[in-house]
Formats: C-alpha cells, structure tokens, sequence
C-alpha cells in the first residue's frame, strides 16, 4: 500500500507538471500545436486520477477520513478544481485556463506534503461539524480556483484585445471574455453559499475555542473578507451591472483573501499556531 | 510519375482564367476522354478561381513518356479553350511532383496558406475516382501530396489569423463573444466591407440590424445581409441592444460618440461592446475605448492584424516549403523503387507461372487423390517458396534502383541480366506470336482450381 502511495504521488507529479508544461507550450506556441493540445487535457486527466488515487490510499493508509484532515483537504481541494475545470473546459472552450490549472494543482498535491495534521477535534468543537465546514469549504476552495484562474485569463484577453497587441499572433488560444466572465460568475454562485457555510462554521468554532489567540482572529477576519469582497462581487453585478474586469478584480481579490486563510491553516498545521 | 499541365493566377489574368472553366456534370467525360488519349494513362482536374490544372500519368506507370504526356494535356485543354495555350505552363517528372505539393500546401496559393485548397485538392482526387481515371501512379501520387498538406498545417503557422479584414473583424467579435447566435449585429451605414462583415456576423448566428440614413436603403442592405432595417432615429436606441457595432458611413463626423456610448453603456448593465469602425474619416470616437467593456477597432486596427498574419504566413513559409522538399524527396525516392517493379512482377509471374503448371500437371497425374484442403496447402507452400525465393531479388532491384551512385551495378544492368537469363523478350514474342498458348495455361490453372499469382499480375508481365 505505502508503494502505491508514493507511485501515485509521484507519477500524479509528472502527469501534473508535464500538463502545465503543454499547456504553457500552447500559450506560448509559434508553430503548430495540435499535439500539444491534444495531450495536455489528457495529462491532467492522468494527473487528476493518480493524485485521487494517491489521496485515497494515503488516507486508508493512515485511517483518516480525506475531509477530516487539512493535509487531504488541501490535497481535495485542488481535485475538485481539476475535476470542475475538466468538466467546462470543452463546453465552455475554457482550454487555456489549464496553464493555471496545472500548476495549482501541482502546487497543492505537493504543498501538502509539508503540512502537519491539526487538531481541530481536540480543540473542543462538534466533529460532525467539523467535517460539514472542511467539506464546504474543500468544495468552495476548489471552484474559487476556477474562478480565480478565469477572472486571470479575463484579465489577461482584455488586456490583449484592448491594447492590440499579440492579437494576431495568439489568435483565438485564450477563451472568449464573455465565457471567462459567465464562468467566474457562475462557479461564484456555486461556491458561495459554501463559502457562507465554511465562515458561518468558523465563526462559531472560533467562539467554542478557548484557545483562540491573535492568528485566529486574523483568519476569521480574513475569512469574513473574502466572504464580504464575493459578496460585494456578486451584488453588485445583479444590481449595478459589474461585471468584466471589475468582476475579475474582485474576484481576485477575494480569492487572494481565500489563500491567505489557507496559509494560515497551513502555517498552524505545522505548529506555528503562536503567531 | 506524374506530369502538371495548367495555369494559375500567377501566369493567367482572370480574363483567360473564366474562359478555362469546365463544369461539375462536364468533368468526368472530361478525363475519361482524356484517357482514351494513347499517351494519356491516368489523369485529375483541380479547379479552383485561380487554377486549373491538370495531373496525369502515362499508360506505362513510371515508365512513360512524360513529355508526350504533357503535349496530350496541353492539346486537351488547348482544344477545350482555344487561346490559353500561351498561358500554359508543363511540369514534368520531379518538378510536377513539387508543384503538386505545393499547391496541396497552399504554398503556390494567391493567399498564402488558405485552407480551401487542400480540399479542393481531395474534391478533384474524389471526382476522377469516381470517374475511374486515376490508376496506379496517380492513387499512390494524391495521398503523398495530401499528407505533405496536412503535414505543413499540423507543423507550421502558416494557416494562422486571418488575412482578410472583414474576417479579421469577425473572429475578434468572437473573440470577445464566443458563439455568435443570439447576439445582435448593427450595421451603420453602407460600404462594401461592411456588407461583407454583417454577411460573416450573419453566418455565425448573429442577428442583424440595419440603421441608415436612407431607410430605403438600409432596407435594401438589410435584405442583401438578412437583418432588418430601421431609420436612423432609431440609433440610439439600437446602440443599447447591439453587441458588435459596424459602421460605415462617409459622414465627416463622429456619427457615435462618447456620450451615446455611455448612455447605451449603463442601458446595456456594463455587457461588453464591441465597434469596428471601417469608415474613413471615422464614425465612431476613439475616447469610447476608456469605457469599461467598450472595445474598439478601426480600419487601421484591422489593417495591421491583417498585415501580422500575413507576416507571420510569410514567415512560416520556409518551413513548409522545407516539409514539401522532404515529401517530394521522399516521393522521388519511392518512385525510383517503383522503376523495378516491372523486372519483379516478370520475375514473379515466370515464377509462378513455371510452379503453376508443375503443380497442375501433377495434380491431374500423381497427385490426383489429394483432397481440396491438402490442395490449398500445396499451393499455399509453393507460393511462400516464390515469396522466399524473391526477397533478395526484389530488395536488390529496389536498391539498385533507388541508388544510383552505388558502385555496383545498375537497375538497367540488373533488369537487363534478368531479362536475359529468364528470356523475357522471347516470351513476349511467344505470347504475341502464339496467343492460343496461353489460355492453354490458364485453362490448366482454372481447371485445378489453383493459382499461385493474382491474374492482374500474369497479365500486366505480358503486356
């Protein structure tokens, strides 16, 4: 078992950074990339199956539940963003977003290796609760890179298209603004309300905490922030018609919010929770 | 090999072009009595607005007389147009090879690296197929050049962008909207690009609309583009539901500016917008291009993507042009292999032919009682005994022909031994001197029910 792990591991590594390295190939390409296009998808894919492989022995390996831990959690997070990305790209033509895809995922299947397991159980709040807030926000964190990545890309074309440049040369490699946008709104919808559930959690775990110190109340404090920049994001685009770059700005903004909070997780899994 | 009898828009004006044209129903009789022709073996049409070219191949395969070949063509095709004849140009063995590459390619295209070209080139494979005039040379020819295509398509850049403005405007409205349908389309003013836009908008899914300042003829340009005109007091109101913009007026001002923009803008909740302004001097405001969502490209915008891909096409051009020479070398090289295989195909068949009426003779005399399936194993022993016995020979021959620098001797010396040995020459004065000594072998061979060697081939080596 403890083989298959670590093969998995480590092939889920390559098939993951040999996507990326397609994937930007394509982006950058000055010759003809059918190839190219062709197998990135599918290294992904590859990649995809073999880091879920990997974190399901792993966590039969260690008898741990993958959401009950921040070490799968993160590791989870980054498939469902492999996993929703897979799903869109060819419906929406989303293709190129997968030179963001393939790194984040690569960066958190490697990540958390080098994250301790915390000990949220023991810190006195509900476990069932626990594992509904890991869940969500597991879920939430995976579409929020999505997001995140296409409100990148937005930014990126119209940044391309208004300034005239490359716009020969690139062709049509990037997706067309109006799918980025629909996209990043859309997987905001979707992770929102997962996203209420995971601060709404935290806050009462927060109260529960006797131990609760200044780095706690920093993540809540950027917890609510995310929760209140996608908020402001989502309603501002029913009521005052925000949308395009604006949107992608904000959803940025929220989703940087979001990895601060992660790092912070991070950064107390490894004991550093005296900051 | 093949030999190449056309013109193109590099040797002909339109004028001679137009009278070069042969119709769809006209073609296949077309070849077929070109074929009839004695010279003239095997022979395709590629026809496009810029070329019309004819590919043959003589009755001998890779033996013919190529230039005799190629005065059929040009008679053909002098007779069909008279007065083209200045016009014509002939390409002959490796260099109608070349060019028929090249042209798959779209390397010898008016537009470098359009795509139509490749299937223009199958269409006219397709049609002579039908039509029973491609043969051996020609069907092993066609597919060489539409991998050779198809590799520069898949290898370079040289189809990339578009290098035509009208084109160029819609894939960035793609670009920015995706699929097309349900998007709407304003067409402001007239012009001929413009038109040309609103028809590829109109193709894509999008639904035009038509504002002029004559509502007679934006009517008359709606119905040309299939949209649907309104008066030019309904400008502003249009601005607010259209997505893609075209103007094209000769107004001497800005007929949309910064404020109607921004009005439509906040009617519109902030959906990106899209103006390409092709009038000169421009109807549309540069400042618009400050607002959040508002793209704008004018003619000069357009112009330089144009004239980027078209560098970019140039660019690659070397590249594909080193694809074709490898294709062509490679074709060259198969085709000097092909040269022995008439020497083989003799070799085989007065193989076969020596085995097939050993092993009928005895199976009507000693060998009599065996049963079918014995019969077949027999037969099937004798024929990879031939297989064997003419690898060397045939990987020999080949080599000899393919390389002719090599210090031993020739595929003409080899043939030549072999012909000698085996008595070729006297067997073909055998057969035509004495025609009833063959069915005799035949006969023999069909009434055993046995033949080592595919009938084609017996009679290809007594032709």
């Amino acid at each position: 078992m403890v083989d298959i792990v670590t093969i998995a591991f480590y092939l889920g590594v390559i098939a993951y950074s040999a996507a990326a390295t397609l994937f930007f190939m394509e982006l950058a390409r000055k010759d003809g990339g059918a190839a190219r296009a062709l197998w990135a998808p599918r290294l992904l894919a590859l990649g995809g199956a073999l880091h879920a492989l990997h974190v399901v022995t792993a966590s039969l390996l260690s008898r741990v539940c993958p959401i009950d831990s921040l070490h799968f959690a993160l590791s989870f997070s980054a498939l469902i963003a492999v996993g929703a990305y897979l799903a869109l790209r060819e419906r929406l033509r989303l293709s190129a977003l997968g030179a963001f895809v393939a790194p984040i995922a690569l960066t958190f299947l490697v990540g958390a290796q080098f994250v301790g397991q915390s000990n949220e159980a023991a810190l006195g709040v509900s476990r069932t609760l626990l594992m509904f807030h890991i869940a969500a926000n597991v879920l939430g964190i995976g579409l929020f890179l999505i997001a995140g990545a296409a409100g990148s890309v937005y930014l990126l074309q119209e940044r391309r298209l208004r300034t005239k440049k490359r716009v020969a040369a690139m062709g049509s490699r990037l997706p067309p603004l109006e799918a980025l946008d629909t996209t990043t709104h859309h997987l905001l919808l979707a992770g929102f309300p997962l996203l209420t559930f995971g601060v709404v959690t935290g806050a009462v775990f927060s109260q529960q905490m006797t131990n609760s110190g200044g780095a706690e109340s920093l993540r809540s404090l950027l917890g609510y922030a995310t929760w209140l920049l996608l908020a402001t994001v989502l309603v501002l685009r029913k009521t005052a018609g925000f949308r395009g770059r604006k949107a992608a700005y904000g959803t940025l903004a929220g989703v940087f919010c979001m990895l601060l909070v992660l790092l912070m997780y991070v950064v107390r899994a490894n004991g550093g929770s005296n900051l | 090999m093949i030999v190449v009898v056309g013109l193109s828009h590099r040797t002909a004006p339109i004028a001679v072009r137009e009278t070069l044209v042969l119709d769809a129903a006209g073609l296949p009789d077309f070849l077929r009595t070109l074929v009839q022709r004695p010279e003239v073996g095997e022979a395709l049409l590629i026809s496009t607005c810029n070329r019309v070219e004819l590919v043959a191949a003589g009755r001998s395969g890779f033996d013919s007389d190529l230039p005799q070949v190629a005065k059929a063509c040009v008679d053909a095709l002098a007779v069909h147009s008279p007065g083209i004849a200045p016009h014509l140009y002939a390409h002959v063995g490796g260099p109608a090879v070349r060019h028929l590459f090249r042209v798959a390619a779209s390397l010898d295209s008016m537009v470098l690296g359009e795509p139509q070209i490749l299937g223009q080139v199958k269409e006219a494979y397709e049609v002579a197929r039908q039509a029973g005039t491609v043969g051996s040379v020609l069907h092993r020819t066609l597919p060489r050049a539409i991998r050779a295509a198809k590799r520069v398509r898949t290898e370079t850049v040289i189809g990339s962008g578009q290098v035509s403005v009208p084109s160029v405007a819609v894939d960035l409205t793609r670009e920015i909207f995706g699929d097309l349908t349900g998007h709407c389309a304003l067409l402001v003013g007239s012009g001929e690009m413009a038109e040309a836009v609103a028809r590829l908008l109109k193709v894509g899914g999008a639904q035009v609309v038509v504002v002029g300042r004559t509502l007679s003829r934006a009517e008359e340009l709606a119905n040309a583009v299939g949209g649907t005109a309104r008066p030019w007091s309904a400008l502003s109101q249009s601005l607010v539901e259209a997505d893609v913009v075209v103007t094209s007026t000769s107004a001497p001002h800005f007929v949309i500016d910064y404020d109607m923009v921004s009005a439509a803008r906040r009617a519109r909740r902030g959906k990106n917008q899209f103006f390409i302004d092709l009038a000169v001097p421009r109807d549309v405001e540069p400042r618009i291009e400050t607002l959040d969502g508002e793209f704008l490209y004018n003619i000069d915008d357009l112009s330089k993507v144009v004239s980027d891909s078209l560098s970019t096409r140039t660019r690659e051009a070397a590249s594909a042009e080193a694809i074709v020479t490898r294709e062509a070398e490679g074709y060259d090289r198969w085709a000097d292999a092909e040269q022995a295989t008439p020497t083989i195909v003799q070799l085989r068949a007065r193989l076969s032919a020596a085995l097939e009426e050993e092993l009928s003779r005895s199976l009507r005399g000693r060998l009599k009682h065996l049963p079918e399936g014995d019969r077949a194993a027999l037969l099937k022993m004798l024929e990879s005994a031939v297989n064997r016995l003419l690898h060397q020979p045939t990987i020999r021959l080949r080599q000899a022909a393919i390389d002719r620098s090599q210090d031993g001797l020739s595929l003409d010396q080899l043939s030549a031994a072999i012909s000698e040995l085996f008595a070729f020459d006297a067997e073909i004065e055998a057969v035509s001197a004495t025609e009833n000594a063959l069915p005799e072998v035949e006969a023999d061979a069909e009434n055993s029910g046995l033949s080592l060697a595919p009938k084609a081939r017996v009679v290809a080596s007594r032709s």
